[in-house]
């Protein structure tokens, strides 16, 4: 469903992202590690075709991003590490307008956002300005216009990041959920904790460089402990 | 002392830090902008020589005459820094993030406001300072002036003249704000647009130019007699009557006479910056609050504004089947809308464009232009056509040029869904270009109108309009999405960056490249009409064709530029 092949992005002569590739199959959890600077947010740029990688591929359910770019753009939702929103904008009318980006019906826009409210709890804000969030507002807000249109994947930075400990629940079993109903995740993170609660299968990044990529196993569980392992390779 | 310098030296290593970039792109930009900026000063110098040399040498208005005319311009000079400062420094003085932060270190609020208010001076002044000086020297070069002249001019004269203009205007804004939070904002701002368009209507009204030289020629030859009655009281307390003063009196050797000029120049300037730090000390903290509470407060408050057939979700119309055929379009168009309408420092704007348009519409129709000798006829033409064209570039520059910067960051959304950014640009062309031309040829039509200009020519200044209005919403469209600053969210501050100073002057290049295009077989029209009642278009024929190849080979290079710019990395 998410396929990088030998993936490289150089901002002048720094590289930031070195040859990566990576396949994740439909209905996966994906991980993505790595400590500050390692290149997760310029890997999941260039997925997303907000970077075009300087060499390599990303192929999203099998379309180039950056030369079929329309197609692959259909099939996944995107939630940026800060959830920047139009600060004149409703939440509702964000969604309308994501919606009508992604060419919906305003009768299904209308309805998705009817279930996104509950599932988000967002009642209390919607119809408010997005100049008067919290960044946990705008965070779920941000979700549900990535899941508004039924994407094939869903590629996430940084999910958890800035939410209370009730939104973090609600996001969590959404995306468990969704997971369970066939949606594909890209997730990067820090939270050591998500991944071992949420992840399938992951990869750690280190200096633009995939250094480890593990599943797993029977038991649902990863070998060893996974904050001592990241430690240790990332040192 | 040493946190302010502190916090100074920061900023202008920052700055030099990213002029002397060296990757291939910012190199680009540095020689682009120095070849600009450059070609554009050597052109206002050899502008301001040729006229200072016309009005002397040619017309004999004499030095006085000629420095009342250069008061008249200063004054000019003077609103628009004052304007540009006021405009600029509410976003930086009161809204930048930076002050948020500063404001957290133990630094006085005074020193705040000294730091914001040279960062404010300079992001919004130097484009004008460098038009000044260039006059100033073109001026100077006539009279053959030493070079210790043009140092003292720029430094002791020049400098504390614009320095006048910012320290008003950043006091005007700061007193502003601490009377809206006793009357209101909206009140305060109607009675401030009215106070401030009657000054200048009576400035112009006692300092008319029509009137002056009518006066003055009365006495002719004996100019001096109408020394004595020339000058309106109110106008000896201006800055810019002290500046030519002083230039007046230098330029025919008087020192004694010039050096009180200087001082009132000086004293006036530090004992306004020492006033700035008084105030500052006392209202710049309280202001700066109220502004914070006036910006958390204002979502709050529901906008009673509403067209039902423009909102999101509304049922599709009449209006979507002939202008938002597909729901992309639909959504695109109803975002820009309700950001535009929902954001006063956009709409305010555009309704003080509209007034200064009017203004300018109703002084043409109190000129008598249509009269006189075919060089007359050919300079009012162009005059009034060049006026049209820069009221067109500041409407394209201050609406046009920030359309792609206020994607902002949030350009993520639009970026990561399934929209061809072609399209994308196209759209915002589209909407751009058709508000620009009813901009234009209302202005072209009715100032020609006014003029009295013959059905033939209202054909020509309508058509070279339109290639005018195409071709400057194209550049600046091209430019904005070169120079893009998505992490800037006031549009002021983007329409005064330095990429859209640079886009300004190409701007102007182009409206003096039209100029020169129409000048020689313009007057030869116009000798033809002398002579026989119908003919003479045949000149005019070629020159539009001209302008219009040029005009369409800018416009495909700026969108070629601003399509491959948005195309671009999103950072």
């Amino acid at each position: 469903m998410i396929e990088l092949r030998n993936v490289t992005k150089k901002f002048g002569s720094f590289v930031a992202v070195d040859n990566i590739s990576l396949k994740i199959e439909k209905g996966q959890f994906f991980g993505f590690l790595g400590p500050n600077g390692a290149g997760k947010t310029t890997t999941i740029k260039m997925m997303t075709g907000l970077y075009e990688p300087s060499g390599g591929q990303c192929l999203i359910d099998g379309h180039n991003i950056h030369s079929n770019s329309l197609p692959a753009k259909r099939s996944f939702g995107y939630v940026p590490d800060q959830p920047f929103l139009y600060e004149k904008l409703t939440g509702r009318e964000f969604l309308y307008f994501v919606g009508g980006l992604f060419q919906l019906p305003p009768e299904t826009i209308a309805q998705r956002t009817e279930e996104v409210m509950g599932r988000f709890e967002l009642g209390g804000f919607i119809d408010k300005r997005a100049e008067e969030y919290s960044q946990g507002m705008r965070q779920r807000i941000v979700l549900s216009a990535a899941l508004l249109h039924d994407p094939k994947v869903l590629i996430i930075d940084e999910p958890i990041v800035g939410l209370d400990p009730r939104s973090a629940r609600l996001v969590k079993d959404t995306l468990k959920q969704k997971t369970r109903e066939g949606l594909t995740v890209f997730m990067s993170t820090h939270l050591l904790e998500i991944v071992e609660e949420l992840c399938d299968r992951i990869a750690i990044i280190k200096s633009g460089r995939i250094i480890h990529e593990e599943a797993q196993n029977e038991a649902k569980q990863f070998n060893g402990h996974l904050e001592e392992m990241f430690l240790e390779l990332t040192k | 002392m040493r946190e302010l310098l502190l916090v100074l030296n920061l900023k202008s290593a920052s700055f030099l830090k990213g002029l002397l970039r060296l990757d291939a792109r910012s190199l680009f930009k540095t020689l682009t902008s120095l070849l600009i900026f450059g070609g554009f000063a050597v052109g206002m110098f050899l502008l301001s020589r040729g006229v200072t040399t016309y009005l002397l040498d040619t017309a004999h208005i004499g030095s006085f005459l000629f420095h009342r005319f250069l008061s008249m311009l200063l004054y000019v000079f003077f609103v628009t820094v004052n304007v540009g400062n006021i405009i600029v420094c509410y976003a930086t003085l009161y809204r930048s993030q930076e002050v948020d932060f500063l404001m957290s270190l133990p630094i006085s609020h005074a020193k705040i406001f000294l730091i914001k208010f040279v960062d404010n001076f300079f992001y919004s002044s130097s484009t004008l300072a460098l038009i000044g000086l260039a006059v100033l020297l073109g001026y100077g070069s006539y009279f053959n002036l030493p070079w210790y002249f043009y140092f003292f001019s720029v430094f002791f004269i020049f400098m504390p003249f614009m320095l006048i203009a910012g320290v008003v205007a950043v006091l005007t804004l700061m007193l502003l704000i601490k009377i809206a939070t006793r009357v209101g904002v909206r009140l305060l701002l109607a009675v401030m647009v009215t106070v401030y368009v009657s000054v200048i209507y009576v400035y112009f009204r006692t300092t008319n130019p029509v009137q002056l030289v009518g006066e003055v020629m009365k006495h002719y030859p004996d100019v001096n007699a109408y020394f004595g009655y020339l000058d309106p009281p109110l106008v000896r307390y201006l800055p810019n009557h002290w500046v030519t003063e002083f230039l007046y009196w230098s330029v025919n050797g008087n020192v004694e006479r010039a050096i009180p000029y200087f001082l009132l120049l000086m004293l006036s300037t530090v004992g306004l910056i020492v006033l700035a730090g008084l105030l500052a000390r006392k209202y710049y903290y309280k202001t700066w609050l109220a502004a914070s509470d006036a910006q958390a407060m204002k979502g709050m408050k529901r906008s009673s504004f509403r067209l039902r057939f423009l909102e999101f979700g509304s049922r599709p119309g009449v209006f979507h089947s002939f202008f938002l055929r597909s729901p992309q379009a639909e959504a695109l168009f109803k975002r820009d809308f309700w950001m535009f309408f929902r954001d006063p420092s956009q709409w305010l704007h555009l309704l003080l464009m509209v007034v200064i348009i009017l203004i300018f519409l109703s002084s043409i129709a109190s000129f008598e232009l249509h009269v006189g000798q075919p060089l007359m006829r050919t300079v009012s033409f162009l005059v009034v056509f060049l006026f049209n064209g820069f009221l067109i570039a500041s409407v394209a520059l201050r609406f046009v040029f920030p359309a792609v910067s206020l994607e902002s960051d949030c350009f993520w959304c639009v970026r990561t869904a399934p929209v061809d950014l072609k399209k994308l640009y196209f759209h915002k062309l589209r909407y751009a270009f058709v508000l620009t031309l009813i901009v234009t040829e209302v202005l072209v039509v009715g100032s020609a109108t006014f003029v009295g200009d013959d059905a033939f020519l209202l054909w020509v200044a309508g058509l070279c309009g339109a290639c005018m209005a195409f071709t400057l919403t194209s550049m600046h469209l091209g430019a904005g999405s070169y120079f893009a600053l998505y992490k800037e969210k006031n549009p002021i501050r983007v329409a005064s960056s330095h990429g859209a100073s640079l886009t300004f002057l190409g701007s102007m290049v182009y409206l003096g490249a039209i100029t020169m295009i129409l000048v020689v077989p313009l007057h030869q029209y116009f000798e033809s009409r002398m002579f026989t009642a119908v003919g003479g278009t045949v000149w005019l024929y070629l020159p539009v064709v001209v302008i219009a190849v040029l005009s369409l080979l800018i416009a495909c290079a700026s969108t070629g530029v601003g399509l491959k710019s948005i195309r671009g990395d999103f950072k």
